[in-house]
């Protein structure tokens, strides 16, 4: 036995980096072909002034960029992306932390509340939009019944037929939908706050408050901060559930960049404009991420 | 630890817990409450007006539960839709698809965190930077290398690009979990006489299952789910959405959500300590 008890000689250990190579292969192909070839074209796409159907046109250079800089419906168009993105991160990092917190308080009948509270996350966009149609309706929705019949409102509310209120009926429904996915990043993080800490903050006699603002929330903040930045990604770019909401309207009340993305593209069949415009939002994005990762860092120092 | 931390089983309570005055206690079952009916309203809602018939749905005031059940929005449902080929479809593409990113996601995660290989590691950021892009951008073009290959409207041809969309996330967490599983445990393994593939399976796959799964859950929900891409490249996937009738349409919402809460409900456990250990570590 004393003769295997080595590592195995060197040939067959650079077989193996073939192995995981070729392992690594098809996956690589696939991100090449279906990912970064269509990234790569739609950028040469965005010096284009292209037809969707002929794909042919002149090469404009920055022309592209320059229009979406001077157009009032884009410049509206990322500012209500602003306004999605901010409202529905931040109600949803907020909510998620205190659900997050209740579920960990070790209350009675936890289990249950547990597996019914993350459950949203996993109905489909289309569902969640139907449904939500439906108790939005103007007349016949229970919203507006349950809103009117208690006193709280005066009269029913458009929800989603009216400009002024579609976008924020949108939030609340995403909220609805997505704050689980925060729950889930935070309850799992509340499991591992080192015990110690909590013991000496019983010793010392730390007020509730204090542990969460000097314990529990250094903590969490590294994971809340990448939580944060996924969903403003995916928040950023989401178009199913808004499309199937609203479609953009009423008045491109809903109509984020990805919906005018989609507008560009489909309705003006402007393939360049639509390249350069889901570009510009990619770039902005890059900035948010970056402050996001650098705010992560500092977290993570402060924690150690 | 002293006693007074010890629960009345025995077991260590966990310290997380604050002793709260009992009006404090009273507040949080409240709030728990709040929270909890809010979150199942709407799934409540969705269940009793599929089996309330037509009139009673359009009718006001609404009526809570159904003054008469019926499970004939169902039966409608499958007669004047391809309802039953849709869920076929979704079903076959969303296991497809999720089964082969978690082979290939496994498969390069290993690769890349036990070797090192710089081209894969920039294909691997690079694929994670596209997904700042709008995927909206990326479906002209893959719209295009689907025809182009002869491949419109194919279910093989969407469960590929699914999979190419749902790798660059399902790779991010599982190679925060292969990193976390110590290389001494395959080496070990393998000076015992296994081979690298035999320690992979027998060592290294077992340690990172709950990892395994709760990108399973999210890749089997992202692609079950997704509608763009699919109503695109699919020309028959689109239809559901013309479904006559609300009542018809709660009725297909039920029977949509269906298979992702039979999932989650299996493996609701394993999602939350899953997404503790691997993503999202910090």
């Amino acid at each position: 036995m004393s003769a295997r008890a080595a590592l195995p000689p060197a040939r067959s250990r650079s077989d193996d980096r073939a192995v995981a190579f070729t392992f690594a292969l098809p996956t690589a192909l696939l991100l090449l072909a279906l990912t970064i070839y269509p990234f790569l074209q739609a950028t040469l796409d965005s010096m284009f002034k292209l037809n969707l159907s002929t794909r042919a046109g002149p090469f404009v250079g920055a022309d592209n960029y320059l229009v979406l800089a001077g157009a009032p419906d884009v410049h509206a168009a990322l500012w209500r992306t602003l306004e999605w993105v901010v409202a529905n991160v931040a109600i949803q990092t907020v909510l998620g932390l205190v659900i997050a917190l209740l579920l960990n308080a070790q209350l009675r009948g936890q289990t249950i509340a547990r597996a019914l509270v993350l459950f949203p996350y996993m109905v489909p966009a289309i569902v969640v939009a139907l449904v939500f149609r439906f108790m939005f309706n103007d007349i016949t929705g229970i919203v507006n019944y349950l809103l009117v019949s208690s006193g709280l409102l005066r009269r029913p509310v458009a929800w989603l037929s009216s400009p002024d209120s579609a976008l924020w009926a949108a939030v609340a429904v995403n909220c609805w939908k997505y704050t689980p996915f925060m729950v889930i990043v935070f309850l799992a993080r509340l499991q591992t706050v080192p015990l110690e800490l909590y013991d000496a903050a019983r010793i010392d006699g730390a007020s509730a408050w204090a542990v969460f603002r000097y314990i529990t929330f250094p903590w969490l903040r590294p994971v809340l901060l990448i939580a944060m930045l996924l969903r403003t990604i995916w928040t950023a770019n989401d178009f199913d559930l808004l499309y199937l909401l609203a479609f953009g309207g009423p008045l491109s009340s809903t109509t984020t960049v990805p919906l005018l993305i989609r507008a560009l593209a489909f309705g003006k069949q402007d393939i360049g404009m639509a390249s350069a415009l889901a570009l510009c939002a990619g770039a902005f994005l890059c900035m948010a991420a970056f402050v996001y990762l650098r705010l992560y860092q500092r977290s993570e120092r402060q924690l150690q | 630890m002293q006693d007074e931390a010890a629960a009345p089983g025995g077991r260590l309570r966990p310290a997380s817990q604050l002793r709260l005055p009992p009006a404090g206690r009273l507040a949080t079952y409240a709030l728990l409450v709040v929270v909890v009916v809010l979150t199942a309203l709407p799934l409540v809602w969705m269940l009793l007006s599929s089996v309330k018939p037509d009139t009673e749905n359009a009718a006001y005031p609404p009526t809570f539960l159904p003054r008469q059940y019926t499970l004939e929005n169902y039966q409608v449902l499958f007669r004047v839709s391809d309802f039953g080929s849709y869920l076929r479809n979704s079903a076959i593409l969303a296991s497809t698809s999720t089964l082969a990113t978690l082979i290939l996601a496994t498969l390069t995660a290993y690769s890349m965190t036990r070797f090192s290989f710089p081209i894969l590691r920039r294909l691997g950021e690079l694929s994670l930077f596209v997904y700042m892009i709008p995927p909206i951008l990326l479906l002209v073009p893959t719209a295009r290398i689907v025809v182009g290959l002869g491949l419109a409207d194919s279910l093989l041809a969407v469960a590929v690009v699914y999979t190419a969309h749902l790798l660059p996330f399902g790779l991010w967490i599982l190679r925060s979990y292969f990193l976390g599983i110590p290389v001494e445990l395959e080496q070990a393994a393998m000076v015992d006489g296994c081979t690298r593939f035999g320690a992979f399976w027998r060592v290294v796959l077992p340690q990172a299952t709950p990892g395994i799964i709760s990108t399973g859950i999210f890749t089997f929900n992202a692609s079950w789910s997704e509608y763009l891409f699919g109503a695109t490249l699919l020309t028959s996937g689109d239809k559901m959405t013309l479904s006559p009738g609300l009542s018809l349409l709660m009725a297909a919402s039920v029977l949509v959500t269906l298979p992702v809460v039979v999932l989650f409900g299996i493996a609701q456990k394993q999602l939350v300590s899953g997404w503790g250990e691997g993503a999202i570590k910090g």
